[in-house]
């Protein structure tokens, strides 16, 4: 499949997708809890009606950022869907959550501010892990780019079990699931009111709701690249992995934010930083690199160089 | 439209009394009866809500806080009042600092009464609530559809209910500015209106021509002009002359169709309905810079100010006509 077929699949399926996902989400957490729980179309209903409602702004410019968080999300995405630079994509990523943080920020209220502060503390939380990920793959597929990994012929968690345990707790943390859930939440208004999304309303939430969307398909994506070589695995490993993470909301209370950072660094290293260091004493020392081909073009130049000045000199 | 009855998001205040109904509502949340089927969801945010449901009756401590959460909640919106207190003050009625039911101090358009409300009650009252949310939104998108086709003409005193009406609505957004609602305008009644639709200021300031039992003069008659779309009233303004100069007054945009030149072509109709005024003065708020913007715009220059409460000081606008270019 061509790059830009794919790019176009996932503009146009990733919101049907992720919204039905949500929907999912909120039933499947629902018959947890011995509830019948919302229709499965709900998110699309919640996004329709924020559009027409009136959209109350602290400031103007609070939804300019959360157009551009939306924006990156869907770069984001779509770099990854069209077999880019995983680096790339991870600083995409990073720069549509900043976005985000502007916008709480630009709102000027103490709960908003709360929920940007604790977002940029997340965001430490997580992006140590989400680069290792980057850079595990890299040391198995030896390519950065989506389409080289995907194309690699052994399962990627094979060799990268640590990595995963590893990503799948930056995912928690990236789903805004119950023991990380310390930015914005559905479920903490006694004392954050909504953080993050406080003083979003109407089209400006719908905005913020659509990227989730947008988000979680391309994080869902990111695990199936650690089961690319079989799709099928592949696809239902994703699915799994999100069921898991409802689980985790629902069976689990929120952590503190200190709790979260120290727990997710102390995953990182443990098992993130400690697979790349296994990784890299089985594979052994790598193949050096040609530094060899920049000598032949450097050499004519230092021989041509004195050579002038000499001619001239008189003997 | 799909939307609004699919996905209400309900905010719940409790404003004083016995509790009683305030858990009711939280019961709803219960596996037992699961409001979340319906797409409800309890938020702790008045900017995302589209239900207001208040139980208990109001009393001196949480009417502001009532008036200011309503106020945040984003348009279309509706207000449930849960409960006998929240209906009417209930037992509590009679109490010194009670002020009665919620909607003694914002409107309300779905009442549940009962002691307490069973759940039950709570959530029919909920769905019926969705009807008016569902209506409300209709009227707001078949009035923002036909925004280029306002009417702008002279208004009689059968208008005189809709103007009130209009009047208590958009003068909310001064109440906000200068945090005090005991301004004149929300005070007004509807026989004082209508008496306004038969003053002749000029007469009242020189108070020549009733001593001299002379009938007063048409022409100095008090002018209402209205802005009217689909039938409804959007915006007023009302003024006089004497002599030579016009007073403008009270000049009144519904929310809704704010910014999109209403208020201006009022400004505009005033002039021509005064063909012989050479100066027209028109007074606001010091807070109320939408109005000294749309006022200069238009050529108008402040002159002048004057305290008025402690709250609201008077900022005077004046403009001279300018003669009409001969072509």
């Amino acid at each position: 499949m061509s790059p830009w077929l794919r790019l176009i699949i996932y503009l146009v399926a990733a919101p049907i997708v992720g919204g039905l996902l949500a929907g999912w989400d909120r039933r499947i957490s629902a018959r947890m809890q011995s509830r019948q729980g919302p229709p499965i179309l709900q998110p699309f209903y919640d996004v329709f009606k924020l559009c027409q409602k009136e959209a109350i702004v602290v400031r103007r410019s609070q939804n300019f950022y959360l157009f551009f968080f939306l924006l990156l999300v869907i770069f984001t995405g779509g770099l990854f869907f069209a077999g880019s630079d995983l680096l790339l994509v991870v600083f995409a990523l990073t720069l549509a959550a900043i976005f985000l943080v502007l916008g709480a920020y630009k709102a000027s209220s103490p709960y908003s501010f709360i929920g940007a502060e604790r977002e940029l503390i997340q965001m430490m939380a997580y992006e140590p892990m989400i680069l290792l990920t980057a850079v595990g793959m890299y040391m198995v597929a030896d390519s950065f780019y989506v389409h080289d990994i995907a194309k690699h012929p052994a399962l990627l968690v094979l060799t990268l079990p640590g990595i995963f345990v590893g990503f799948l707790y930056a995912l928690e943390i990236k789903f805004r699931k119950s023991p990380f859930d310390l930015s914005s939440s559905h479920h903490a208004h006694q004392e954050l009111v909504r953080g993050l999304t406080t003083e979003f309303s109407g089209r400006g939430l719908a905005m913020i709701e659509i990227a989730h969307w947008y988000e979680n398909v391309f994080l869902l994506g990111w695990v199936y690249l650690f089961f690319a070589s079989s799709p099928v695995l592949g696809i239902l490993m994703a699915l799994l992995v999100f069921g898991f993470v409802i689980l985790v909301d629902n069976v689990f209370a929120r952590l503190k934010w200190q709790a979260a950072l120290r727990s997710a660094w102390a995953v990182t290293v443990v098992f993130g930083f400690g697979n790349i260091v296994v990784l890299s004493l089985l594979r052994g020392h790598p193949t050096p690199p040609p530094a060899a081909a920049v000598l032949p073009a450097a050499l004519p130049a230092q021989t041509s160089a004195p050579a002038t000045p000499t001619s001239d000199l008189p003997t | 439209m799909i939307g609004f009855k699919e996905s209400p998001w309900i905010l719940h205040y409790d404003a004083s009394s016995c509790n009683g109904c305030d858990i009711e509502t939280l019961a709803c949340l219960t596996p037992l009866y699961d409001v979340e089927r319906l797409g409800v969801i309890n938020t702790g945010n008045p900017k995302h809500a589209d239900i207001f449901l208040v139980t208990g009756a109001v009393n001196e401590q949480s009417k502001d806080v009532i008036k200011n959460i309503y106020h945040q909640l984003p348009e279309p919106k509706v207000v449930v009042a849960v409960g006998i207190c929240a209906c009417t003050g209930g037992i509590f009625r009679d109490c010194y600092n009670i002020s009665g039911g919620v909607d003694s101090v914002i409107p309300v358009d779905v009442y549940v009464p009962g002691c307490a409300a069973r759940p039950e009650a709570i959530i029919d009252g909920v769905v019926k609530a969705l009807g008016v949310l569902e209506q409300k939104h209709l009227e707001m998108a078949a009035l923002a559809n036909c925004i280029d086709r306002v009417v702008y003409q002279r208004a009689d005193r059968a208008d005189a209910p809709e103007i009130l009406a209009l009047q208590k609505v958009a003068y909310q957004t001064e109440v906000e500015l200068y945090g005090d609602d005991s301004l004149p305008p929300l005070q007004q009644t509807l026989e004082g209106l209508e008496n306004d639709f038969d003053r002749h200021p000029a007469q009242e300031v020189s108070g020549l021509d009733a001593a001299a039992g002379r009938p007063p003069d048409e022409a100095d008659r008090m002018v209402f002009i209205k802005a009217v779309v689909n039938g409804k009233i959007i915006g007023s303004v009302r003024c006089y002359a004497i002599g030579d100069t016009t007073h403008l007054r009270r000049m009144i945009v519904h929310p809704y169709f704010r910014g999109r030149g209403i208020g201006r072509r009022l400004l505009q109709e005033v002039e021509k309905a005064f063909p012989h005024s050479r100066r027209f003065e028109a007074k606001t708020g010091h807070r109320s810079k939408r109005g000294h913007f749309q006022l200069t715009k238009l050529g108008y220059r402040q002159f002048k100010t004057e305290p008025f409460t402690p709250a609201v000081t008077w900022c005077y606008f004046e403009k001279e006509r300018t003669p009409q270019p001969h072509h």
